[in-house]
């Protein structure tokens, strides 16, 4: 009695043990032998069940753990040639299709029907129970009805062509990936193929370098939030989505920290090209096929411009060598690989070559006269010493390890030696000096005193110069915009706290480069999400004995369905998105494993949900 | 602070007052820890539904919102039954688990972004719904399990089956506890299952491919399956009836960290780069 009790309140249905015992001896009574009844006991048992199901389990397992139908090779580059092979010779690698797989799939058909029979009583209450273990029995023969007789496939459609084949995937006996065709008893036509995208969607990406750690930020506007794992704080404080860098150029004071000029070249009244030229900076132009070479030369007083201009016809290069300390210093004319000894030292130099942009690669008649510079080997006590000598940065020795700190070296005149056939030198100083140069083949032909806003021809061309604006302390004003209302370059503005304390500036999402927070080790990137396709639709048409026989714009889950073919629409061409790529499904076994769907659902609710609600009742009923 | 911290910490409160309910039971505390429990259970819906109207879409087009959902309705799940059973302890732990969850779902990438063709169907939305509460139901009995395995030792044997109070369930029938949640539940995994196979029919042209997604969910299925027909074998196995319920409980713990293999841990596989349906992987 006590089994009786415990099957009661725990099993699905409380099995009531007499009952069984009947049905039992029914049975057994009919079955000629006890050795047949045992077959039969077993084929019936609750226990035969449990086991396949655990077979089941682990063989899913395994068909999960292990790749399933790969090509030989992929195994054996993955697992080794010796358990590739054993994969397919226990046909581990295609768990789900193998033969042992389909005989506990018999094995449990069997099951079921047998103990469905075994058990069948015309009870209202056993609905559930045939229902549920009816329906496994339909999925599987539904199942093997599309093995049998289904086809699946796909083809690749272009938009405007058509197609009656598709190709479908096997893997060979070889092991290998192989394409069988197969042909339509129709034609699809694909007269139209539209692809469309979501708007693009931008995410924050901060990058903390220290700890190597990325994480999208929330884009809420106005959020303070802690970057996970850091002392980093970030706020986004504005949003644009189509955002513009505009650089305004503004004189921040009237002493010349940042000297510039705006000049106009005109070519016979009209602009030919204009300009800031920055002393500090970009301070040249340079017009190639003129032949033409504008130069803004700021110098910090009247004597320097005149001695730069006195030196324009006769300077010759040369390389002073200077040792601090001693008062010892000396000129050298420009003899590559010649050996100058320095009088009154131990040192001696050597020129070993100069070129006229530093860093370009091109031999040096064709390099632009942009940064001059010369490369010197230094002899002294301590061993040689190599060093690049720049014409336009004295200091560069200074902030560059060097053995002979003491020794200075410097260069001058090769800019003015290799000058372009016309060159043009803006010349000014603080105490208002300011002469424009012309210079043609290395001789001056004019020097005038230059005004604003006033032109002045350069002879033998047809250009004039003019300065129209001058700037002593040159700067940017940095100002972002917005450009059109759609979503263009968005940009964020963030404001980082960190150990540097508040900074704040916009981030672009079309900035590849991170921007930097000032200790260089947390970075901002804005960037796109990725396009992401929204729809992809294709309007088919099915051809039959020449003419239309149906027509549908197929989307994912919206197919068309002809002569118990099912077209889908599954893929589409990432690049040009030109063609469509279909997918064609043949499945007779659909109306039977579908009824198993069916009668399952309404099985496990019959089960679990009305059985129980009709035994309380019938319950009530008995003991009133 | 927003609504995710509130919401686990409402969770945590809960819990802490179904512990405090079950030393010192009062009518009182009963309401109050239950009370609670609507609460953060109101606060997590409000998470999914302002997801759902932020989104656009359903809220479940990936790991964050499925989990903050799944939170959601293991909250859901438990409420109902406490309306039917007396559950004493079971919503201490209950609670814990839905912030359990959704704290994981807070380490989640929680960007909105546009739900691919696939997901555009209302079989997805049947689909999940029925899965998370059946998932939702399995942790019920997950802690059911827990509890009657944890007690069991202490509990004597010698009272008769019917507690005082008529709907309280006495810690020595958790088992049977955890039997009638998973008999509750697997009606909706069934459902979420054959409803994934319909979508993935039209979605894809085949209601079964193998794919290790829907091999696992099938694994968690059989799982179930198995734990419901086994009370009809063991008695057959001359295994006594203490014994049995212990094995069936701790099959229960094994059949939920399956469950939650296939909700998230699959993602982990060597296959899943095959797979069409792992999440995040758009
Ligand atoms: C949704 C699926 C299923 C449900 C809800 C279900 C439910 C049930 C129920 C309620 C019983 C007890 C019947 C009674 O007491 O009269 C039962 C028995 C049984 N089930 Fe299932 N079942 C399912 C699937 C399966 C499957 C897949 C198998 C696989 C072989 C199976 C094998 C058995 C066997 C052999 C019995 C007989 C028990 C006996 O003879 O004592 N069932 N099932």
């Amino acid at each position: 009695m006590e089994n009786v009790k415990q099957n009661k309140s725990q099993a699905v249905v409380g099995i009531k043990k007499d009952n069984t015992k009947q049905v039992n001896q029914g049975q057994s009574g009919k079955s000629e032998r006890g050795n047949s009844n045992k077959v039969w006991q077993f084929f019936c048992s609750v226990k035969l069940a449990v086991v396949i199901i655990l077979i089941m389990v682990v063989a899913c397992i395994l068909g999960t753990v292990i790749l399933q139908e790969k090509t030989i090779d992929e195994y054996t580059a993955r697992y080794g040639y010796g358990l590739a092979t054993f994969f397919k010779v226990t046909q581990l690698n295609n768990v789900f299709h193998s033969y042992w797989f389909s005989f506990l799939l018999v094995l449990l058909c069997a099951n079921l029907i047998s103990c469905t029979i075994k058990r069948w009583r015309n009870t209202f209450l056993q609905t559930g129970f045939i229902l549920t273990h009816l329906s496994i029995i339909l999925i599987l023969v539904g199942g093997v009805v599309k093995l049998q007789l289904g086809i699946k496939g796909g083809v690749n459609v272009y938009e405007g062509k058509t197609a009656n084949y598709f190709l479908t995937q096997i893997i060979n006996r070889k092991g290998a990936l192989d394409y069988v065709k197969k042909d339509l008893p129709f034609t699809i036509a694909l007269d139209d193929f539209i692809l469309e995208k979501n708007e693009p969607k931008f995410q924050l990406v901060s990058y903390v370098k220290s700890k190597d750690k990325s994480k999208v930020l929330d884009s809420k506007l106005g959020k303070r939030q802690r970057v996970p794992g850091s002392n980093y704080k970030v706020t986004i404080k504005d949003y644009i989505s189509d955002a513009e860098l505009k650089q305004e150029p503004i004189n921040t004071s009237d002493t010349p920290e940042n000297p510039a000029i705006f000049v106009k070249l005109f070519g016979s009244e009209k602009v030919a090209a204009e300009g800031w030229l920055l002393a500090y900076d970009r301070n040249y132009y340079e017009d190639k096929k003129q032949n033409l070479r504008i130069e803004y030369i700021w110098l910090s007083s009247q004597e320097e411009v005149e001695k730069a201009i006195n030196s324009i016809e006769t300077s010759n290069t040369k390389l002073s060598v200077a040792v601090s300390g001693k008062g010892v210093s000396q000129d050298y004319p420009l003899d590559l690989n010649k050996v100058f000894k320095l009088e009154g030292t131990d040192f001696s130099v050597k020129m070993l070559q100069y070129v006229l942009n530093y860093g370009d690669r091109r031999p040096v008649e064709q390099q632009p006269t942009d940064n001059p510079a010369i490369q010197v080997e230094i002899n002294g006590p301590e061993g040689p010493e190599t060093r690049w000598v720049f014409e336009k940065f004295l200091d560069w020795d200074k902030m560059h390890p060097a053995k002979y700190k003491n020794l200075k070296i410097t260069c001058s005149g090769l800019a003015s030696t290799y000058m372009a056939k016309n060159t043009v030198r803006i010349y000014q100083s603080p105490e208002g000096k300011q002469v424009i140069v012309f210079i043609k083949d290395k001789h001056i032909t004019e020097i005038v005193p230059w005004e604003l806003e006033k032109k002045y021809a350069i002879a033998t061309t047809d250009r004039q110069v003019m300065v129209s604006n001058y700037f002593p302390s040159f700067d940017f004003k940095k100002e972002v915009v917005k450009k059109s209302d759609q979503i263009g370059t968005p940009a964020v503005f963030v404001e980082v706290e960190g150990p540097n304390g508040k900074v704040s500036d916009w981030v672009f999402s079309d900035n590849q480069y991170a921007t930097w927070y000032t200790d260089n080790n947390f970075g901002l990137v804005y960037e796109p999400t990725g396009e992401s396709v929204k729809h992809f639709i294709s309007h088919l048409r099915i051809i039959d004995n020449e003419q239309t026989v149906a027509e549908k714009a197929i989307k994912v889950n919206d197919p068309l369905k002809y002569k118990g073919y099912v077209i889908y629409q599954s893929s589409y061409d990432p690049e040009a998105g030109n063609y469509s790529g279909l997918q064609i499904v043949k499945d007779p076994g659909i109306p039977i494993v579908y009824s198993g769907f069916g009668a399952l659902c309404f099985g496990v609710i019959f089960i679990f949900y009305i059985k129980p609600f009709l035994r309380k009742k019938l319950k009530k009923e008995a003991e009133v | 602070m927003s609504i995710i911290n509130i919401t686990l910490i409402v969770y945590m409160i809960a819990s802490v007052a179904y512990i405090v309910r079950e030393i010192w039971r009062s009518g009182a505390i009963k309401w109050i820890s239950l009370g609670l429990l609507i609460l953060s259970f109101c606060l997590n819906l409000t998470m999914v539904a302002k997801r759902s109207i932020e989104a656009g879409h359903p809220p479940f087009s990936n790991l964050y919102e499925s989990l903050v959902f799944y939170a959601c309705c293991t909250a859901f799940i438990y409420i109902i039954f406490e309306f039917v059973y007396n559950f004493r302890i079971v919503g201490a732990l209950a609670s814990v688990l839905s912030m359990l969850i959704l704290f994981y779902a807070t380490l989640q990438d929680d960007t909105i972004r546009p739900i691919m063709p696939a997901l555009k169907s209302n079989w997805m939305l049947i689909h999940v719904v029925t899965y998370m509460l059946g998932y939702a139901a399995f942790g019920i009995a997950f802690v059911t399990s827990i509890i009657f395995l944890v007690t069991k030792p202490f509990v004597k044997k010698t009272k008769d089956d019917t507690g005082s109070e008529g709907k309280e369930i006495l810690l020595r029938n958790f088992d049977k506890l955890s039997y009638k949640i998973v008999a509750f539940g697997f009606p909706f995994l069934t459902l979420g299952m054959i409803t994934g196979a319909v979508w993935a029919k039209k979605a894809w042209g085949d209601y079964w491919s193998w794919d290790p997604k829907e091999t696992w969910s099938l694994i968690t299925w059989l799982a179930y399956l198995v734990y419901l027909h086994t009370p009809l074998v063991l008695p057959k196995m001359n295994i006594n009836k203490s014994k049995a319920s212990v094995m069936l409980s701790i099959w229960l713990l094994v059949a939920f960290v399956i469950v939650n293999f296939t909700f998230i841990g699959m993602n982990y596989l060597p296959s899943a780069s095959d797979s069409a349906h792992i999440y995040g992987s758009q």
